[in-house]
């Protein structure tokens, strides 16, 4: 997807939906999955490797993503310590990134964690946190289609629960 | 590459992204991801969160999350407070990590694994910071036993001792119920001994069965066990009198008794621990014994155990010619089997050797002019150094020594003791109370609680770190250590409900509003464990009540 690096390594990528895709591997290994995955093959391995569970559309985004940020160190394994920033700030370039329609965006989410992007699903999380944010019950209900399945009592119930975090 | 048209348009109206779904496409993420995206929530979003639907009520209570909402609110800025751990921000050891991150003493808690309800003692927490609580009372007695009344509170576990009523226990959790009591009387004799100092045994081994320490006016001194499950205090072991006098203070750390004379004789005893549970105690053996010519009441005597050795420390306070009073503290390092290891006294550091007035001097002196013009309302001159007048309440929690005066104020020493030196920092004034305290105490973490002697005011200190730290100088400068409790509205609306029934649950009402005036004075005695806080008190018709604070 890259044309910049001309003579980067590349390696090829096979979608859900059975479309091929060429991909700096510097970019790709920017999956864990796909970084083990090629360290297992070992060596120059021109075979493409298949993404069962991630379609074309969404593949060229997360990609997208990769490409940004092909030079960032690499994240941490130790997967709950968190040196990741715990407040929803997300960088500029990340915020654009992610303005896409919620369906696109849970795909990301989907695709990074089974793609174990660390750094991408922690920018889609942060995305639908931000959405819930500030919000009442309902609003955010609204925001997501949820079924409410409480009775109006057990809502308020849950509500007078937690009654003693309100600021007074 | 290209992007979708979708996306550029979003790209040009970046505000107005509809995101609004047809599907719900949220739930469908499994359990994992959506406690992941919860954990980037702040508390009352999470709490918001629990009323969406049934599943997202049960994953916002997910204990991970509370886990580290507790340690971002509660761990990481005490941290800041703590003289020796520097630049928590940007030290890695401090980033919340569920299996690396650095507890200080709430370690406990994390210990105790899947045990810990980590939202509720998140809330517990949030209250304590607050001030918030639910207020009840227990009507001890009709009017005041001679000599006082002796209450303690451990383990969610009211203890009191008073000559008429013997020694008995209430729960202070849900039903406030009468656990225990048992009669204060010779078996032999029939006459009424009197209890006139209390301790309860700091080294819990086991939950079910709690210690508790009677010293008596005659010198003799006895130990129960509570057995909860059984609801009777058993009497493990009866000191004889002894013609040394009144016991005025007691330490226990299991199997450790520490004991103090009216006039100041020390003693520290020994137990063999009995191989079955039920058993009396045999006689112990006396394994020191001092008498301290310097120690004027009230004083606090603590027992503190390692592997090693132990340390029992008094803390007194003392007479001095030029300046009125200050405190000390002895402290006797022992071997288990009773060799004196050392021993070391020492009295609080020259009291202007370090005051915080010069912090707030230099903040205002940009307003001030050299000669005050007449008719300006001169700044009262600040004095941070402890007052000069006798105290009134001793507590000794290492390392804080908490003292009360009656003249509004507390002063608060930190006890630095090393293998090589005892030392005791200048004291500090605290100040909050606009009436006189009559009771204070401090435990670990230095959290304190106070109140004044019209029992109207009662606050909550939290003391960490000590007047050392950055961050508590700051805090003591805008008046920030301390909150003062409020019964919270909860409480008010469930009072009506429960006086109706108030007569048979042992004599248990709700406090009422009004009860915080003139009328009710307060006997000068305040204790406090994690979940409540207590305070004896008195009214003026002589009956005294115990008020519960529950900051759960």
């Amino acid at each position: 997807m890259s044309t910049e690096a001309t003579n980067a390594p590349k390696i090829k990528l096979v979608t859900s939906d059975n479309a091929e895709m060429e991909v700096d591997r510097q970019v790709a290994e920017r999956s864990i999955l796909i970084k083990n995955l090629l360290e297992d093959l070992g060596g120059d391995n021109d075979e493409a490797i298949p993404i069962p569970n991630v379609n074309e559309a969404v593949m060229k985004k997360v990609l997208e993503w990769c490409e940004h940020h092909r030079n960032d160190p690499p994240a941490s394994q130790d997967d709950d310590s968190d040196s990741r920033k715990k407040s929803t700030d997300i960088d500029e370039w990340d915020q654009k990134f992610m303005q896409v329609d919620q369906e696109m965006l849970f795909e990301i989410i989907l695709a990074a964690n089974y793609l174990d992007i660390k750094a991408l699903l922690d920018v889609g999380c942060k995305t639908v946190a931000n959405m819930i944010k500030g919000k009442s019950p309902d609003e955010i209900r609204k925001t997501f289609n949820i079924q409410n399945d409480f009775t109006p009592e057990e809502e308020e119930q849950i509500r007078r629960e937690n009654e003693w975090a309100e600021d007074r | 590459m290209k992007r979708s048209r979708e996306v550029d348009d979003e790209l040009e109206h970046p505000t107005k992204v509809r995101r609004v779904a047809k599907v719900d496409k949220l739930s469908k993420l499994s359990d994992e991801l959506l406690v992941r995206i919860l954990s980037f929530l702040p508390v009352s979003s999470l709490l918001t969160s629990q009323r969406i639907s049934k599943k997202y009520s049960r994953l916002a209570v997910d204990s991970e999350l509370w886990k580290a909402a507790y340690y971002r609110t509660f761990v990481l800025p005490r941290a800041s407070r703590i003289p020796g751990i520097k630049n928590p921000g940007a030290h890695d050891r401090l980033h919340y990590s569920s299996r690396l991150s650095r507890w200080l003493d709430d370690g406990a808690l994390v210990k105790e694994g899947a045990k810990t309800k980590w939202k509720q003692q998140y809330r517990l927490r949030h209250n304590w910071s607050q001030g918030k609580c639910a207020v009840s009372e227990i009507v001890v007695s009709e009017r005041p036993p001679e000599p006082p009344l002796l209450v303690m509170l451990s383990n969610s576990t009211v203890f009191a001792a008073d000559s008429m009523n013997g020694l008995r226990a209430w729960s202070v959790r849900d039903e406030r119920e009468l656990l225990a009591s048992t009669p204060l009387s010779l078996a032999a004799t029939d006459t009424l001994q009197l209890p006139v100092s209390m301790a309860i045994d700091s080294n819990d081994g086991e939950e079910a069965c709690e210690r508790i320490v009677l010293g008596f006016d005659d010198g003799s001194f006895s130990i129960y066990a509570l057995r909860r499950d059984q609801k009777r205090f058993d009497t493990l072991f009866t000191h004889p009198s002894s013609s040394n006098g009144m016991l005025s203070a007691l330490a226990m750390s299991s199997p450790y008794l520490l004991t103090m004379t009216e006039d100041h004789l020390l003693s520290l005893y020994v137990f063999a621990e009995p191989e079955d549970n039920e058993s009396r105690l045999d006689p112990p053996r006396l394994l020191y014994s001092l008498r301290s010519h310097t120690a004027w009441p009230p004083v606090s005597l603590s027992l503190r155990t390692t592997a090693t050795s132990m340390t029992a420390a008094i803390a007194y306070s003392l007479p001095t010619y030029l300046s009125g009073w200050t405190v000390g503290v002895q402290e006797l390092n022992l071997s288990h089997k009773g060799e004196l290891l050392r021993s070391r006294l020492a009295t609080a550091a020259d009291e202007h050797s370090f005051t915080l007035s010069a912090y707030r001097s230099t903040s205002s002196s940009s307003t001030r002019s050299s000669s005050p013009l007449p008719g300006t309302p001169r700044e009262p001159p600040l004095t941070i150094t402890p007052s000069n007048s006798k105290p009134t309440s001793m507590s000794y929690s290492h390392p804080y020594l908490l003292v009360a005066h009656p003249d509004n104020t507390l002063s608060l020493y930190l006890v630095k003791s090393t293998s090589s030196t005892l030392y005791i920092s200048s004291g500090n004034r605290l100040w909050g109370h606009t009436s006189s305290i009559s009771g204070a105490h401090v435990g670990t973490r230095g959290k304190a609680v106070s109140i004044s002697r019209l029992g109207d005011e009662l606050r909550v200190w939290d003391l960490e770190g000590g007047s050392a730290s950055l961050a508590n100088r700051r805090r003591f400068r805008n008046g920030e250590l301390s909150v003062r409790v409020q019964p919270s509205r909860a409480a008010d609306e469930s009072q009506d409900r429960q006086d109706e029934d108030s007569g048979r649950n042992f004599g248990l009402k709700l406090a009422l509003d009004q009860a915080f005036d003139d009328s009710s004075v307060s006997q000068g005695w305040v204790g406090f464990d994690e979940q409540n806080v207590i305070v004896l008190r008195e009214k003026r018709e002589g009956s005294q009540a115990l008020v519960v604070y529950d900051f759960t």
